[in-house]
C-alpha cells in the first residue's frame, strides 16, 4: 500500500517516561477504510500509541498526520475534531448517567438557540443508533448498572454518534462472550464498509485473522513488522511478538528439592466470576511463577491469598495452618508478605521518609513502652539501605524522591526485615530500568535461598524464565498449565496464555 | 444498515410491579416523605394546631434560605467538591449589605446596595472556584479557610456593633411579602425552578453530573472541569447572597454571629437528601424534602412540649439523620453490588 492513499501517517513517533522508552521511532501508515490490527505483548507500547492518537498523551518527537492535516498530540479536542474516537476496554464512560446522557455528553442536542436540551431528538437518535447495532438497552438505567456487554454497546454507540472517521478499539471483546464478540466484529466490518478506518488492538489472534486487512506488531516500544493478513500465519505473528529468545545464563538453580517442606498450600480456591479451582503449592526456597495475560486473574488470586479480597470456596494453608479468608492481618500473622503491583499507591507511603517506610512494617519490634526507639530505628534502616544498595542521600528523605527501581528495592526491603515465610511479588520490575532490574532479581534470588517460598507474578516472560523453578499459566481465571522453569520457553508459555484458537493451534503444533 | 445481527441483552419490557416497587422504596424521596407525613400525623394528633396554616407558613419561611443555598451546594457536591463556607459568606454579606443600606450607616439606596451584595457574593464564589479548579487546592481546604477568614472579616466590618434600622420597605417586603407571600418564599420558588431547569434541560447541568461521575471520562469527552467548577461555586455564592437579602431583613438586627453553623445545616440537607458525597448522583427533590424535614425538627420539638430540652435535642436529631442517611446508602450500595456481581458471573 502506498503512502499516497494512507489516511493516517505516523512518522518517527517517540515517547519516554522518566527515561524508560514506551515508544521509539514508530512509523506506520493506515489506509482509508482499512481494519488495521495492532498486536504485541503487555507493555509493548500499544496503549501509549492509542493514548497519543486520542490526545491524552503528548509525543516527545515525531508527528501524526490525519488526511493531510497534522495532529497536535496532547489535546483531546484536536483529536476529536479530526474524527478520531477511542473505544476503551471497559468504558462505562459515566456510570451514573443513563445511555442517552452518556451518548451526548459534551455535544448535547439543543433547541432554542443552544439553550435548551432537546430530549426527544437525543432519545430518538440513541434508539436509532442502538437499533442499528442490534441492541436493546434500558435507556432509563444508569449505565453503571447495565451488564458489561450492553455497556460496551453503549460505548460503541457513543463513538458512532460522533461521526468518527478513525475508530480505535482497545481490546473491545475482552469482557464479551463469544457470541457477543461475533456481533461486535460484524458491526466493525459494517463500519468498514461505510468508510470508517479501524485500528483494532487485541490479544485474540483469531479475531485479528477474521477481520483485519493488515496487522502491525509492536515489541518493547518498537515497530517490528507490518504484514498483510494474507501473507502471515499465527506462528509468524507470535514469533514477532515474542522476539529474540532469551539469554541462557540466567537459568535458575533449584533452591528447593522435592522433599523441601510445603510452605504455601492453596487448594481449590474459587472466587465466583473471577477465578476458579486454583490449586498449587510452593515449597521452602522455591520460586513459583504465575503468569498469563493482563486480566486473566493473576493479581486477583494473589489478592485473595493475602486476604485483601474474600474468596468463595477453597482454602489457603501456610505451613499447615489454615488461613481465615479475607483477613490481611491473619495472612500477615501466619507469615505471608506481599509486594503489590501498584507500589506507588499500595506498597509505599510516598510522602514519608525512606527510613519510616522501612520500619513501618515492623514498628512493634522497635517500641519500648509503646514509644518508638528512634536510635534503634535509625540503626536498622541505615543498615537496610546499605544492604539493599538503595540510592538515597539519607534515610530521612521522602520516598517519593527516589527512582522507580529504588522504590521497588525499598518495598522488598520492608518485607525482608519481617522475614516472611511466603513472599508474593506482583510485577516486581514493571517500569524499572535495566540496572535496577537485575539488582531486584538478585534480591529475589537471595530471599529464596534463605528458604522463603516465593510466588512471582509477572508478564515479563524473560524475567519469569530466569527466576522461576516452576511456572503456572492462568487463563480466564483457571490454571491451564504447569511448566518447569528449566525447560519452559516463551512460546510454550504464550501458547498456553493466549485465549483462543491461536493458542490452541500453537499447542497442537508443538505436540 | 440491515438488522440481521443477534440481539444483545434483553428486549425492552415494562418493569414488573415488584421491580418498580423496590425502586420506589430505594428512592430517598419516598423515605423522607414518609417521615415528614408520619411526624405530622403524630404531632397533629397531640396538637391539631400543628397542622394550621400559620405554623406551616412559618416553617416554610424558615426553609426558604436553606433551600436556596442548598440548590447551589448540591451542585457543588454533584461535581465532587464541597463548600463549607456558606454560613460565613452569609454573615459577611449581611454585614456589608447592612452597612450599605441601613439608615444608621451609609444609607445608600437599596437599588444599589442589593445588586452590589449579589455581585460580591458571586465574586467570592468565583474566587473560591478559581482556587479549587485553577489552583487545584482541595475544596474542603479552600472553603475551610474561607469559613474562618470570612467570619473574621465580618467581625472587622461590624466593629463590635450590631446593625439595625434596615430600610422600612425591605423589612416589610421580607416579613409580609407580595400579596401575603413572604419574599424569601418567592425567591426560593424561583431558585428551585431555575435549578430544576438547569439540571434537567440545560447542557451545563448535564455536564456537572458527568464531571462528578467520572472526571477522567469528562476530560476525554472534552469538557472543561475548570469552567464547570467556576460555575458551581459562583452559582453558590450568588444564591448565598440572594438568601441573605431575602432572609436577613426579617431579623430585628444584624449580629456578627449570624449564619453560624448554617453551612452544616445545608450540607446535612444535601447528604440526607441523597446526593452522593463522591459526586455524580443526586436529585433536587430529595434535597428539598430533606430541607423541610430538617427545618421541622425544632417546631416539632416545641409542639411536643419538651420545654428547655427541645433546644438541645434539635442538633442531636439532625446528627442522627445524617448517620441514618449514610447507613441506608451503604446498605443499598452493598445490596446493589452483590446483585451486580450475579449479573457478570
Amino acid at each position: 500500500m502506498t503512502t499516497a492513499e494512507a489516511v493516517i501517517q505516523i512518522r518517527g513517533l517517540r515517547k519516554s517516561y522518566d527515561g524508560v522508552h514506551a515508544l521509539r521511532d514508530i512509523n506506520l501508515d493506515v489506509a482509508q477504510a482499512e481494519i488495521h490490527a495492532i498486536c504485541g505483548e503487555n507493555g509493548a507500547g500499544k496503549s501509549t500509541l492509542i493514548k497519543m492518537l486520542s490526545g491524552i498523551v503528548r509525543a516527545d518527537t515525531g508527528h501524526i498526520t490525519v488526511s493531510g492535516t497534522q495532529l497536535l498530540t496532547g489535546s483531546v479536542q484536536a483529536s476529536e475534531s479530526l474524527g478520531i474516537a477511542v473505544m476503551h476496554q471497559e468504558s462505562a464512560a459515566f456510570p451514573h448517567l443513563n445511555a442517552i446522557e452518556n451518548l451526548f455528553v459534551g455535544r448535547e442536542l439543543t433547541r432554542c438557540g443552544g439553550l435548551y436540551l432537546n430530549h426527544i431528538a437525543m432519545k430518538s437518535q440513541t434508539e436509532r443508533l442502538l437499533q442499528r447495532l442490534g441492541v436493546s438497552v434500558d435507556l432509563r438505567v444508569p449505565v453503571g448498572e447495565l451488564p458489561l456487554a450492553q455497556r460496551q454497546m453503549v460505548a460503541l454507540a457513543r463513538v458512532l454518534s460522533r461521526n468518527c472517521r478513525l475508530l480505535i478499539m482497545d481490546e473491545p471483546t475482552a469482557s464479551l462472550s463469544n457470541r457477543e464478540s461475533q456481533t461486535l466484529l460484524r458491526i466493525v466490518q459494517q463500519l468498514q464498509i461505510s468508510g470508517v478506518t479501524v485500528l483494532y488492538v487485541s490479544h485474540r489472534l483469531d479475531e485479528v485473522f477474521q477481520i483485519a486487512d493488515r496487522v502491525t506488531v509492536l515489541r518493547d516500544g518498537r515497530h517490528v513488522a507490518t504484514h498483510r493478513i494474507a501473507d502471515v500465519d499465527r506462528q509468524q505473528l507470535i514469533c514477532d511478538m515474542v522476539g529474540r529468545s532469551i539469554e541462557e545464563q540466567h537459568r535458575p538453580r533449584a533452591h528447593a528439592t522435592d522433599d523441601s517442606a510445603v510452605i504455601l498450600d492453596v487448594t481449590q480456591l474459587t472466587r465466583c466470576g473471577v477465578f476458579e479451582d486454583i490449586s498449587f503449592h510452593v515449597r521452602a526456597g522455591e520460586i513459583l511463577g504465575l503468569t498469563g495475560l493482563v486480566g486473566a486473574g493473576r493479581s486477583e488470586i494473589a489478592r485473595a491469598i493475602f486476604g485483601i479480597d474474600e474468596f468463595d470456596e477453597g482454602e489457603v494453608r501456610v505451613s499447615g495452618r489454615k488461613l481465615k479468608g479475607g483477613s490481611v492481618q491473619d495472612a500477615m500473622a501466619s507469615g505471608i508478605g506481599m509486594v503489590p503491583e501498584d507500589r506507588q499507591h499500595e506498597g509505599l507511603i510516598l510522602p514519608m521518609s525512606v527510613g519510616e517506610n522501612l520500619s513501618l512494617a515492623m514498628l512493634r519490634g522497635l517500641t519500648h513502652w509503646g514509644l518508638i526507639r528512634r536510635r534503634a530505628e535509625r540503626d536498622l534502616t541505615d543498615a537496610q539501605i546499605r544492604d539493599l544498595s538503595v540510592k538515597a542521600a539519607s534515610s530521612r528523605i521522602a520516598a517519593a524522591t527516589l527512582s522507580g527501581g529504588n522504590q521497588q528495592k525499598l518495598v522488598l526491603g520492608k518485607w525482608l526485615a519481617r522475614k516472611p515465610k511466603v513472599l508474593i511479588l506482583d510485577e516486581p520490575t514493571r517500569g524499572v530500568d535495566v540496572g535496577a532490574k537485575s539488582q531486584v532479581h538478585g534480591l529475589i534470588r537471595n530471599l529464596a535461598s534463605t528458604g522463603m517460598a516465593t510466588l512471582l507474578i509477572s508478564s515479563d516472560l524473560p524475567e519469569l524464565l530466569a527466576l522461576c523453578d516452576r511456572l503456572l499459566v492462568v487463563r480466564n481465571g483457571r490454571i491451564v498449565g504447569e511448566l518447569q522453569g528449566r525447560t519452559a520457553t516463551q512460546e510454550a508459555v504464550l501458547s498456553l496464555a493466549l485465549p483462543d484458537a491461536a493458542g490452541l493451534q500453537l499447542r497442537e503444533a508443538q505436540q | 444498515m440491515s438488522n440481521l445481527l443477534p440481539p444483545i441483552g434483553h428486549a425492552l419490557r415494562p418493569a414488573r410491579f415488584g421491580v418498580r416497587f423496590s425502586k420506589l422504596v430505594r428512592q430517598r424521596e419516598t423515605g423522607l416523605l414518609l417521615l415528614i407525613v408520619l411526624t405530622c400525623v403524630v404531632v397533629g394528633i397531640k396538637d391539631i394546631h400543628f397542622l394550621s396554616c400559620e405554623v406551616w407558613r412559618e416553617i416554610l419561611v424558615r426553609c426558604a434560605a436553606t433551600a436556596i443555598v442548598a440548590c447551589g451546594v448540591m451542585l457543588v457536591v454533584v461535581t465532587g467538591e464541597i463548600d463549607i463556607s456558606v454560613g460565613s459568606l452569609m454573615a459577611l454579606l449581611a454585614a456589608v449589605m447592612g452597612r450599605m443600606i441601613s439608615e444608621h450607616e451609609w444609607d445608600i439606596s437599596c437599588w444599589i446596595g442589593i445588586p452590589a451584595t449579589l455581585g460580591l457574593g458571586t465574586l467570592i464564589g468565583v474566587f473560591t472556584g478559581c482556587l479549587v479548579s485553577v489552583g487545584r487546592v482541595p475544596s474542603i481546604i479552600v472553603t475551610l479557610g474561607l469559613l474562618t477568614a470570612l467570619r473574621g472579616l465580618t467581625t472587622l466590618i461590624m466593629g463590635g456593633q450590631n446593625i439595625d434600622r434596615l430600610p422600612e420597605g425591605l423589612t416589610q417586603l421580607a416579613k409580609q411579602g407580595l400579596c401575603g407571600v413572604p419574599l424569601s418564599i418567592l425567591a426560593a420558588v424561583g431558585v428551585i425552578g431555575l435549578t430544576s431547569v438547569l439540571i434537567h434541560h440545560i447542557p451545563l447541568g448535564r455536564r456537572l453530573y458527568a464531571l462528578g461521575s467520572s472526571a477522567e471520562s469528562a476530560r476525554m469527552a472534552g469538557l472543561s472541569a475548570v469552567r464547570l467548577k467556576l460555575f458551581v461555586f459562583g452559582y453558590t455564592g450568588f444564591l448565598t447572597a440572594l438568601a441573605t437579602i431575602v432572609d436577613v431583613p426579617r431579623l430585628p438586627k444584624i449580629e456578627a454571629g449570624i449564619g453560624s453553623e448554617f453551612e452544616l445545616l445545608v450540607i446535612t440537607c444535601v447528604v440526607v437528601g441523597g446526593v452522593a458525597i463522591s459526586g455524580g448522583h443526586g436529585r433536587l427533590s430529595g434535597v428539598l424534602l430533606a430541607v423541610v424535614l430538617m427545618t421541622m425538627i425544632r417546631p416539632v420539638l416545641t409542639f411536643m412540649d419538651i420545654g428547655e430540652a427541645g433546644e438541645k435535642w434539635t442538633r442531636a436529631i439532625q446528627g442522627m439523620f445524617i448517620l441514618l442517611a449514610v447507613v441506608t446508602d451503604s446498605f443499598f450500595l452493598r445490596r446493589q453490588r452483590s446483585s451486580g456481581g450475579e449479573h457478570t458471573a
